[in-house]
């Protein structure tokens, strides 16, 4: 598969009375948009902001992170199975709003989580402090059931991003940058002195609020599978999972995989980026045994030399994590994992609820039990509600200035266990 | 299977089902009984930190362990040993009551979708 991704680089948004992007500047009307979402009657209202980056504003609880992106030619379209109809993505051409994002915020369950700072220190753990946001909060109808406000929720963020995205497909892009992922056979016959590598992506599956959809299937419901990387590329894999704000892959991040990225970066110089296999992280442990037993059992079919196996989440896929790894190892192929820690404020404890020997290669995407302070901001989108006590925070964190301290597991991607962070150690 | 839970929801929807043993307890005081029920030789069947809601911002779980007791099943043990000692790392606070339900939902479709397998 072929594909080109081409970015257009978005330098601001705007309210306007007619949608478009003139000269950088992505120009929204917020009426149509509304309208667009007042289509799902389980929306009693919908309120659009925007938050650039600097600016004295704080987002949550933050649901979704979309990138807008268009199908410019090519089969399939942006989110297949889900917005689009359910065919094969990832050849053609895509136009990227590089630097814009939906973010969709609700309170779909009472206990909340998933701060956005676009300024301060908080600003610095999150990737989308620097991303231009278009904010969508959404107020549902009375008496909705978490589970259908999760839905209509995550569905209208990604039709904003679609209807957005659309925007771009007449824009000459800044920047094209091609990615080529061959069949298996041909990629070995061009590189057959290079080390086969895979990747092999965990994916949060567990239920409500911890769901990932591939092409419009519920993660959970799939056994482990395969796709071309260049797939994700054009939303493939979707985010459901509104659970765990620091370590949860939104779909910006599948968007904009930076293991695949670096794969394919390295791919034709030191390595063959050859295969990517997706799997599920259910909790059932039987399921867990089946899964990881595929994964082993692909990695070894496709004679890889070497997996990057990335977790998503925390607690339960600690335990997909290490029997991923195990098998795959004794299958003959090397790992390297990335996962993240809860090691206490100390960073001195256990950090993960599983571990072993053959896990002797390991990515940290950080200490979400670190503390911070975030200073007090003048303009709150979404609710606040009781941050100071839920979102990894604890009675009596509420400074009289307004700062609050938290544990960074509150922030958006503060320690995404695909490396799409800003945390990094020397 | 038997269930063993501290949410309501689960005793009053899986009681009539398959065996359920509630207890009105904390996390941990849940987590230490089905430690107890792994020594005595009943296996995990599902994973004792289900859902990604922190330990920290729930108090509610159900795990589900097999009817037949056989000897100490030691991937079991691995797991409930250490993800009490996960649990131990997070600072402990008081979890606003009118949160409650929405946790005892969460935790109540966590495994009534393994309950349905």
């Amino acid at each position: 598969m072929n594909l080109k991704l081409g970015y257009i680089q978005i330098r601001d948004i705007q309210f306007a009375k007619t949608s478009a992007i003139k000269d950088g500047v992505l120009n929204v009307n917020a009426k149509e948009l509304e309208a667009l979402v007042l289509e799902d009657e389980n929306f009693a209202s919908v309120k659009f902001d925007i938050a650039r980056p600097g600016e004295s504003v704080r987002i949550m609880p933050v649901k979704d992170v979309i990138e807008p992106r268009v199908k410019v030619s090519g089969d399939g379209d942006i989110f297949p199975g889900m917005i689009s109809k359910v065919q094969t993505v990832g050849s053609g051409v895509t136009h990227v709003l590089k630097g814009a994002a939906i973010v969709t915020t609700g309170q779909v369950v009472g206990f909340q989580e998933g701060i956005i700072d676009m300024t301060g220190l908080g600003a610095e753990y999150t990737p989308f402090s620097k991303t231009l946001n278009l904010v969508v909060d959404f107020t549902p109808i009375k008496n909705l059931t978490p589970h259908k406000y999760e839905e209509s929720l995550r569905k209208a963020g990604l039709r904003i991003a679609y209807e957005i995205g659309k925007l771009g497909k007449e824009i000459t892009p800044d920047e094209v940058k091609e990615y080529e992922f061959l069949p298996l056979l041909e990629s070995i016959a061009k590189y057959p002195n290079l080390p086969k590598v895979g990747y092999v992506q965990m994916l949060q599956s567990q239920g409500l609020l911890h769901d990932t959809y591939v092409y419009g299937i519920d993660m959970k419901l799939s056994l482990t599978t395969m796709l071309s990387p260049t797939e994700v590329f054009d939303g493939a894999i979707l985010s459901g999972n509104c659970v765990s704000a620091c370590d949860k892959n939104t779909t910006y991040h599948h968007q904009n995989n930076p293991v695949i990225e670096d794969l394919f970066e390295q791919h034709g110089k030191t390595l063959n980026f050859c295969a990517m296999i997706i799997t599920n992280e259910n909790v059932f442990l039987m399921d867990k045994q089946r899964s990881s037993d595929w994964t082993a059992k692909l990695t070894k079919y496709l004679g890889l030399d070497g997996a990057i196996i990335s977790q998503e989440g925390f607690g339960n896929p600690d335990t997909d994590l290490i029997m991923n790894c195990k098998k795959v190892e004794e299958a003959g192929v090397k790992t390297v994992i990335i996962t993240d820690e809860y090691a206490g404020r100390e960073g001195t404890s256990q950090s993960l609820a599983d571990a072993d020997p053959a896990a002797d290669a390991v990515v940290t995407g950080g200490n979400a039990n670190q503390v911070i302070t975030l200073p007090p901001l003048k303009k709150i989108i979404g609710s606040i509600g009781h941050v100071e006590k839920i979102a990894g925070g604890f009675k009596g964190n509420m400074a009289k200035d307004g700062s609050i301290t938290v544990e960074i597991q509150a922030i958006i991607g503060a320690t995404n266990e695909l490396g799409f962070n800003r945390l990094s150690a020397r | 299977m038997i269930l063993v839970t501290n949410n309501i929801l689960a005793f009053n929807k899986y009681g009539k089902e398959i065996e359920v043993k509630f207890n009105e307890e904390t996390l941990c005081e849940l987590l230490f009984r089905v430690r107890d029920f792994v020594h005595s030789g009943h296996k995990l069947l599902t994973h004792p930190l289900s859902g990604s809601v922190k330990p920290n911002e729930t108090c509610f779980k159900s795990v589900l362990i097999s009817e037949r007791k056989e000897g100490t099943d030691f991937e079991s043990l691995k797991i409930i040993e250490n993800s009490i000692q996960l649990v131990k790392n997070f600072q402990k606070y008081e979890i606003p009551k009118e949160y409650l339900k929405d946790l005892r939902e969460i935790d109540l479709t966590l495994i009534g979708g393994a309950i349905r397998k």
